[in-house]
């Protein structure tokens, strides 16, 4: 079995170059390295990867939470119209290709005076009279908060008598993206802050506890850079892990989400949830890795 | 192989470990540098695996001048050269064996490649059978071959011994200079720092003796006084 085993090896082996041999040796041993490393951390490591699934699931929660409010806020925004009413005498269909025409608007109904009045009579119960109401066109636009541009764009025209649209609730919309992204942003920073800060001490701590071994791999000639490569991994193995365990949280976050739009009818924003993961994993390696790269930067002189 | 012209090394409030040094080192040579507490030894040493840099005036290596060199090119001079520290410098937590093949561990040559260099090193220390001991279970003795081991494994041109014995009794002073000396044997070049001066005056080598920083003696076969 050993001799089938060890034909198999040198197969494979005659088919690298002797220089990726060497390179993948060098990669083997790195990661050899890391592990022995985080290994040597002890209990240590689990208090950080805690601390860092804490940050990564308010920041997961947070953002996960952000896009479900982005897209209340847009289906809210959808149903929004500018009620557009024309002179008498104008021609529906002219004014209709005319807002058409128009930056951000999505569509445009016409609502004939007939319609209206006989959808009016019949819910007021009026009697025959003649038609007081104008033909009506319904404005749909693609943002709430581009609403008002189109507004003031429609109004200069000279067929139209009248406006109105849910001025109010347009701003609040808009209003409340406004201050989730900013939000959002704001967490982020502090994230990124915290990670860094926890990253950053832990390593140092590292740095401390190996102060000779790195002083004697130093003075026998071991690279730079294999000196430090084991210390970022080591750091975005932190990120990397809580990340992971992230995950659990994050999933009760999401399920709570989803019953929420299930409740209001409003679809679950496609991806969010994918989305949000690989972002929590890409800051928490990255920043994990980034805290780990300033302390060598500045604790660690080779 | 190794040239100092006019190096100088000053440390803070005008301290000169070292002053106008002139020196040449040849190929294959075993040199003592002698000299008492604070003459500059350890300076001199460090300068040589640019652990310190002059002040000013240049060391060549090989004609590559050293006292510029960056510091990422750093590891590549060290790893050119074997250096035994007078306090073993040892991974006290790894195997004797490991502690001989870190260094060439890092450089991605192959088990067999490293097994065959690191049981070649022990061999000549003396320390094949205590491979897999710690450090922590060798008298220092064995620790300091152990260090020559380390130093030798990548099959370094030169040795540099910073007070090598400083830290053992003389019987087991005697056997890591015999050790050295049978290194130098092979065509390797060492440079020992020491105030030993029963091994100096034993081995009879060339003996450069330092005082406040300025050579004062030089002589070929010479003895410690």
């Amino acid at each position: 079995m050993n001799d089938q085993k060890l034909k198999i090896k040198k197969k494979v082996k005659k088919h690298i170059p002797k220089d990726w041999l060497c390179e993948l040796r060098i990669l083997y041993r790195l990661s050899m390295e890391t592990f022995n490393d985080i290994r040597r951390t002890g209990i240590v490591n689990l208090v950080i990867i805690t601390t860092m699934a804490a940050i990564l699931t308010i920041f997961g929660a947070f953002f996960r939470s952000a896009l479900s409010i982005s897209s209340f806020a847009h289906e809210l925004g959808n149903v929004l119209e500018i009620s557009v009413y024309l002179k008498s005498g104008s021609d529906p269909n002219t004014v209709k290709n005319r807002i058409k025409e128009f930056e951000y608007v999505e569509g445009v109904k016409i609502i004939p005076k007939d319609v209206s009045w006989e959808n009016l009579k019949r819910e007021m119960n009026l009697p025959d009279v003649t038609n007081p109401l104008p033909d009506t066109l319904h404005v749909k636009v693609d943002k709430p908060e581009n609403i008002e541009p189109v507004f003031n764009k429609i109004k200069e025209l000279s067929s139209v008598e009248d406006m109105s649209y849910a001025q109010e609730l347009a701003k609040r919309i808009q209003t409340l993206n406004h201050v989730v992204n900013t939000i959002t942003v704001f967490v982020v920073i502090i994230m990124a802050i915290l990670t860094i800060t926890i990253i950053n001490n832990t390593i140092q701590l590292v740095i401390q506890s190996r102060k000779d071994e790195i002083e004697i791999m130093r003075l026998m000639g071991v690279s730079n850079w294999y000196i430090r490569f084991p210390l970022i991994m080591q750091g975005a193995f932190y990120g990397f892990s809580g990340a992971l365990i992230a995950l659990i949280p994050l999933n009760f976050v999401q399920n709570g989400l989803v019953n929420m739009h299930q409740f209001f009818m409003v679809p679950a924003p496609v991806y969010a949830q994918n989305i949000v993961i690989i972002i929590m994993f890409a800051m928490g390696t990255l920043f994990g890795a980034g805290g780990s790269f300033l302390c060598i930067k500045k604790h660690l002189q080779v | 192989m190794i040239q100092f012209r006019s190096v100088t090394k000053k440390y803070k409030n005008d301290n000169y470990a070292l002053k106008n040094i002139n020196l040449d080192i040849l190929s294959g040579e075993f040199v003592f540098i002698v000299g008492a507490s604070g003459a500059g030894k350890s300076t001199l040493m460090k300068l040589l695996y640019n652990e310190e840099r002059p002040t000013s005036g240049t060391v060549t290596i090989g004609g590559i001048n050293i006292a510029n060199l960056s510091n990422d090119k750093v590891p590549n001079l060290r790893r050119c050269m074997g250096i035994v520290f007078q306090d073993y410098k040892l991974l006290q937590n790894q195997s004797v064996y490991d502690n001989v093949a870190y260094v060439i561990r890092t450089l991605g040559i192959s088990s067999r490649e490293i097994n065959a260099r690191v049981t070649g090193a022990l061999k000549i220390v003396g320390l094949y059978e205590k491979m897999h001991a710690t450090p922590s279970e060798l008298s220092g003795g064995e620790q300091q071959r152990v260090g020559i081991a380390r130093a030798i494994v990548n099959g370094p041109p030169l040795l540099i011994a910073d007070e090598p014995t400083g830290n053992l009794d003389p019987k087991n002073s005697l056997e890591i200079m015999q050790i050295l000396d049978q290194i130098n044997q092979r065509g390797i070049t060492v440079i020992v720092s020491t105030h030993d001066n029963a091994m100096v005056d034993y081995f009879r080598k060339r003996v450069i003796t330092l005082d406040k920083g300025e050579i004062v003696r030089d002589i070929q076969a010479g003895t410690y006084e």
